[in-house]
């Protein structure tokens, strides 16, 4: 319904010649006017349509006009009313008025009067339902604006990063559960508490002063790393000042983020570099070594002499490339984690493979071999190669660290979760204090028992991984001059769950 | 033909060792060996060196300093030179650490793996001249 085009009116009055001439008088103006003969029959018309304005006369049998005007504002307060009245005297027209009506008409009135009046009355109503359309809407933003409000602090209250916010006068006026939890900003109850009663880190509170004293357009944001006493922790702390759409400064805001973990595996990742680089030099410098006593003419042209330094030289850069390939190993197994190339893998015919592939060097130390593994051992799911090398590490450590005329047996079981190889040794063994290092990167137990077996320190960090990236455990049992145990448990497949058959 | 003088060796590692010893015998040293700090001692107590090579790296990353702190500080062993070599890359590092700790004042010469054989040969006649005086 528009104005514009056409208003809806309706004509209450008991004299028909009123009701015929209104309606004649209004439908030339192009509205569309309803009649209605009493105050019943007009106030059912009022129910059952939106009318902008009614033309009522105030004397009419059932109910009178007051009492419909004070229906009609109850329907519709904009409804614009205009009281016909024959009594044309000051008293009922400010009745009429009090009690809602825009204005009155004296009868009798000429057409034009009335035509005048109605379309005053008609623009009164516009400005009536824009006010209450402009009303509408600002209840409206202010609905959403408190919606947004109390969106915006649950959005904060529930990130993981730290937030602050702190106005000119270094007073907290907005900060989350991660702040208090990363600060231990205790007793952080109210609003507009000081800055420096509840942080207690004094380069977050430099930086908060650093912010709020930055001139327009200087400072824009800042970073720094706070370490923090209690809880023990390292934060990341970004600060950015709060300035209004004028560019004047308001205060400051800062994010918090607990970057203690990730220090963390920034100085594990460093310190692993630098063991590398060490690693890495000692067999080259010793290879460079042994080269430059050659071309120094050190051998004073002893051929002989010559080629055993170079075979020297030959040996450790085979350890350099042994070490570096296991490094290598060890980064594809760590990026690998989730891309292996998983089947079910029968892990005694593994075993035995690795057995054939290393009897030739026990055979030359007289070192036998023992498998005791059951055929029906059921099959886990693994990648096939990291198989061979877990096993293949292991099994060439028992003959390794074993004894001339010594021996290794490999023997299996089988629990509700794991398929357990047992590779036992009648070696050198581990010493306890020894025996919680055996997995860390580069270790090589240091005795005149181990000095002549080369190894790069990296065999069993590599088997270690390899299990832990299948979900599965190693350990070891020790006794010095007795030999080792080396266990390594995988889960299995369950044939009823996985539906995977065995192979044959 | 007479030894140009004495000198232990201190290295655990096997390479070193052997190398170096061949060098040092064929500029008429006479070369003696041990593989760790407490078997470098006992050389020391049993066979009085004219000077020590010593490995700053040996096993634990300790051992080169306490084998030196407790040459440097026995009236009777102080006196004999000990030429530091290192075969990690950081020198600089631990001069400094070994400036802090007094000792490295105390060791007489320092240098890196891999050392050139004039260059061990050139700084071990220089420090056995120095303390002939």
């Amino acid at each position: 319904m528009t104005l514009e085009t056409s208003a809806n009116i309706l004509v209450v009055d008991d004299e028909m010649g009123i009701r015929e001439a209104c309606k004649r008088a209004l439908a030339v103006e192009g509205y569309a006017v309803d009649t209605a003969e009493d105050g019943n029959q007009g106030l059912q018309k009022i129910k059952g349509k939106a009318y902008d304005l009614i033309l009522m006369d105030l004397m009419m049998p059932g109910i009178g006009g007051l009492d419909l005007i004070k229906k009609t504002n109850d329907l519709d307060p904009e409804i614009i009313v205009v009281v016909i009245t024959g009594y044309a005297t000051i008293e009922t027209a400010v009745e009429a008025t009090k009690r809602g009506a825009y204005d009155y008409l004296p009868k009798p009135f000429t057409p034009e009067t009335l035509t005048a009046l109605v379309k005053r009355g008609l623009d009164k109503r516009e400005l009536r339902l824009e006010a209450q359309r402009l009303h509408h809407e600002r209840e409206q933003r202010l609905l959403e604006l408190a919606g947004e409000k109390s969106r915006i602090r649950t959005i904060i209250g529930c990130m993981g990063d730290g937030v602050l916010v702190i106005n000119l006068e270094r007073r907290l006026v907005l900060w989350n559960a991660s702040a208090v939890k990363m600060l231990k900003l205790a007793g952080t109850d109210e609003c507009g508490a000081s800055l420096d009663r509840y942080v207690k880190n004094s380069s977050l509170i430099e930086s908060v002063e650093n912010i709020l004293a930055s001139r327009e357009g200087a400072v824009s944001m800042v970073s720094r790393e706070l370490e923090i006493e209690e809880p023990k922790s390292v934060l990341m702390a970004s600060l950015a000042p709060v300035r209004d759409e004028h560019g004047d400064l308001l205060g400051a805001v800062a994010v918090l983020r607990d970057i203690t973990k990730l220090k963390e595996i920034d100085k594990i990742k460093s310190q692993f570099v630098s063991m590398v680089a060490h690693e890495l030099r000692a067999p080259l410098a010793a290879i460079e070594g042994w080269l430059d006593v050659v071309i120094s003419g050190e051998t004073g042209g002893d051929k002989d002499l010559e080629r055993r330094w170079l075979q020297r030289a030959k040996e450790r850069s085979a350890s350099l490339l042994a070490m570096v390939s296991d490094l290598l190993e060890i980064n594809k197994i760590e990026a690998g984690k989730v891309a292996q190339k998983m089947e079910p893998v029968r892990l005694d015919q593994i075993v035995r493979r690795t057995v054939d592939f290393l009897r030739p060097e026990a055979d030359r130390r007289k070192i036998s071999f023992a498998i005791d593994l059951a055929d029906d051992l059921p099959p886990v799911p693994a990648d096939l190669r990291d198989m061979e090398k877990l096993f293949t590490n292991l099994i060439s450590n028992a003959v390794k660290y074993n004894v001339d005329n010594g021996s290794v047996t490999v023997s299996g079981s089988v629990d509700e979760n794991y398929v357990g190889i047992h590779i036992r040794d009648t070696g050198i063994g581990i010493a306890a204090e020894d025996l919680p290092r055996i997995f860390e990167d580069f270790f090589r137990v240091e005795s005149k028992d181990t000095s002549q077996i080369s190894g790069t320190g990296l065999g069993l960090t590599i088997a270690k991984k390899i299990v832990d990236s299948h979900f599965g455990r190693i350990e070891v049992e020790s006794q010095p001059n007795r030999g080792s145990t080396f266990s390594v448990y995988l889960p299995y497949l369950k044939p009823k769950r996985t539906g995977v058959k065995a192979e044959s | 033909m007479e030894p140009k003088g004495k000198i232990l060796l201190v290295d655990d590692d096997q390479d070193f060792l052997e190398m170096h010893k061949a060098v040092l015998k064929n500029h008429g040293y006479e070369v003696i060996t041990a593989t760790n700090g407490r078997e470098g001692l006992e050389r020391v107590r049993a066979e009085m060196p004219d000077l020590i090579i010593l490995d700053l790296m040996m096993e634990k990353h300790d051992a080169g300093f306490s084998f030196t702190k407790q040459i440097k500080t026995d009236p009777l062993f102080k006196a004999i030179p000990i030429l530091m070599v290192t075969s990690v890359a950081e020198a600089t590092g631990y001069r400094f650490s070994l400036q802090e700790d007094g000792y490295w004042m105390k060791t007489d010469d320092f240098l890196d793996k891999p050392v050139m054989p004039e260059v061990l040969v050139g700084r071990v006649e220089k420090l056995l001249a120095e303390k002939r005086g």
